[in-house]
């Protein structure tokens, strides 16, 4: 029997315009025709699922924009991408939260954004607050929340909104140690649960633990895609 | 779209529509009345100057004012807030994939809620005026869709326009001021220069403000020309916003 797909990308390019300045109408049409930049090139990629896959590469090797095209953040310039399942992203957790809002209205606005519904979170509902321990503040405006408390409320909801593919990178140590362990064990639960993750990082040990499969990539194409032996060439500085 | 996903896009923006009106009043003492107070205040003062310098007056003046004061400050609040929007919401357009239309058409919504509240309340005097019967409600109701399509289509465009290029604010802001005159909101439209006619042809708020002064004040209502005018500009901005949108929205990641 063959493991369904859950990722597949045949010729994904990526143009991006290149402005130095914020741009302007005028700018356009004084000038014409743009800068641009090629981030990804001929990108071709397939990924079963319950593949953990590890991203490495210099800065600039299109890491984040391959991340982006996946998650549908933003769209490629060539090529086709296909992606079956819910796809949670863990890189901005901070985001999407408003200030004035209280912790409950939060809840409901971030997993709506996450593509979640509305039943679903009254369901999940106790389950990310405990999960955030924030139940004593759940009915004060999101302002009075520490960094931590936001960052801990956006993990707690992104983990509950049943992914089946998800992005991660290296920063992901939130809020306290306790919170990391109880964090990283619930990863380590969607993982063992047959999820898809894709993980960007410079950090070699962390990726050849939470690996199976390794992409090096360099100047936006994906150079070398195999075995965690990659990641031993990477630190000799061989590839 | 299929189904599910319509579903969700409704859902998502009746949410955005509800944080957008929490959000706004809030910590203000007054908080609604706002809403009312601006258009009330305006009402009073252009009232009192125009009294003065109008050849014709017309008739209830003040109602008059206050109605269009209030379409008005709809149109150009919802446009104002709705075309810088994504640009404001960056974070949320760099943390997931979701209908980025619910950012401005959110925007506009919640305005309208505002805009329907007051309206109501209009409504009130309206009746004792004798002016308002049911037999005008259709033209109302016609007024009414073809603000909301024309406000959010418009909103789309401007929005989408302002993510690559962000003089697209400072435009609209400008566009504005010179659109209050060209809209019969202080003066009647029987005082429109008749050579100068081709102008009010082409704002789709003239139909709007004429349907309503009609619905409601007992004014002469739109000719069919006027209608079908105005009524083919704001098909025209349909089309070319929700394309723009739809077109645009895939990368606004990048110009973010």
């Amino acid at each position: 029997m063959t493991t369904p797909i859950a990722i597949r990308l045949s010729h994904i390019s990526k143009k991006y315009e290149i402005h130095h300045e914020k741009p302007t109408l005028v700018e356009k049409f004084v000038r014409g025709k743009n800068e641009t930049f090629w981030a990804l090139q001929d990108i071709n990629l397939t990924i079963k699922r319950g593949e953990r896959v590890g991203i490495i590469g210099p800065n600039g090797s299109g890491k984040t924009t391959l991340l982006k095209i996946i998650a549908g953040i933003t769209e490629a310039t060539a090529g086709t991408t296909q992606t079956r399942g819910k796809i949670v992203s863990l890189i901005d957790l901070g985001a999407g939260f408003h200030p004035d809002l209280t912790g409950v209205q939060n809840i409901y606005l971030n997993g709506m954004i996450l593509g979640l519904k509305k039943q679903y979170i009254d369901r999940q509902f106790d389950d990310i607050v405990s999960f955030a321990d924030i139940r004593q503040f759940i009915d004060t405006p999101l302002f009075t929340y520490s960094d931590g408390m936001k960052l801990r409320l956006g993990f707690a909801i992104a983990i509950h909104a049943d992914p089946k593919i998800l992005i991660l990178d290296e920063n992901i140590g939130v809020g306290d140690n306790d919170f990391q362990i109880k964090s990283e064990r619930k990863i380590r639960e969607l993982v063992r649960g047959g999820v898809t993750v894709l993980i960007v990082s410079q950090i070699v040990p962390f990726l050849a633990h939470n690996c199976s499969r390794i992409l090096f990539m360099k100047s936006g194409r994906i150079v070398r895609d195999g075995e965690l032996d990659i990641l031993k060439q990477y630190q000799q500085g061989r590839i | 779209m299929k189904q599910r996903d319509v579903y969700h896009f409704w859902e998502l923006l009746w949410e955005m529509t509800e944080k957008e009106l929490r959000a706004r009043y809030k910590h203000t003492v007054f908080g609604f009345l706002w809403l009312v107070a601006n258009p009330l205040l305006q009402m009073m003062v252009i009232g009192f100057i125009f009294t003065f310098l109008m050849k014709e007056p017309v008739k209830h003046y003040y109602y008059y004012l206050f109605l269009g004061l209030l379409v008005w400050n709809f149109f150009s609040t919802s446009l104002l807030k709705a075309t810088p929007s994504v640009v404001f919401e960056r974070s949320l357009i760099k943390k997931a994939f979701f209908p980025r239309a619910v950012i401005p058409t959110s925007i506009v919504l919640s305005s309208f809620v505002h805009f329907i509240i007051a309206f109501m309340l209009l409504l009130i005097p309206t009746y004792f005026l004798h002016t308002f019967s049911a037999v005008t409600i259709p033209y109302t109701l016609c007024a009414l869709v073809l603000l909301i399509t024309f406000t959010t289509t418009l909103s789309l465009l401007t929005c989408a326009l302002n993510v690559r290029f962000r003089d697209i604010n400072f435009f609209t802001q400008a566009l504005l001021i010179l659109w209050f005159y060209a809209t019969p909101i202080v003066y009647s439209f029987n005082q429109i220069p008749r050579n100068l006619l081709w102008v009010w042809r082409f704002n789709p708020l003239t139909s709007v403000l004429q349907l309503l002064q009609h619905a409601l004040l007992g004014a002469p209502a739109p000719g069919p020309a006027m209608l079908i005018s105005n009524s083919l500009v704001i098909l025209c901005i349909a089309l070319v916003g929700i394309r723009t949108f739809q077109s645009e929205s895939k990368t606004f990641d990048d110009w973010l």
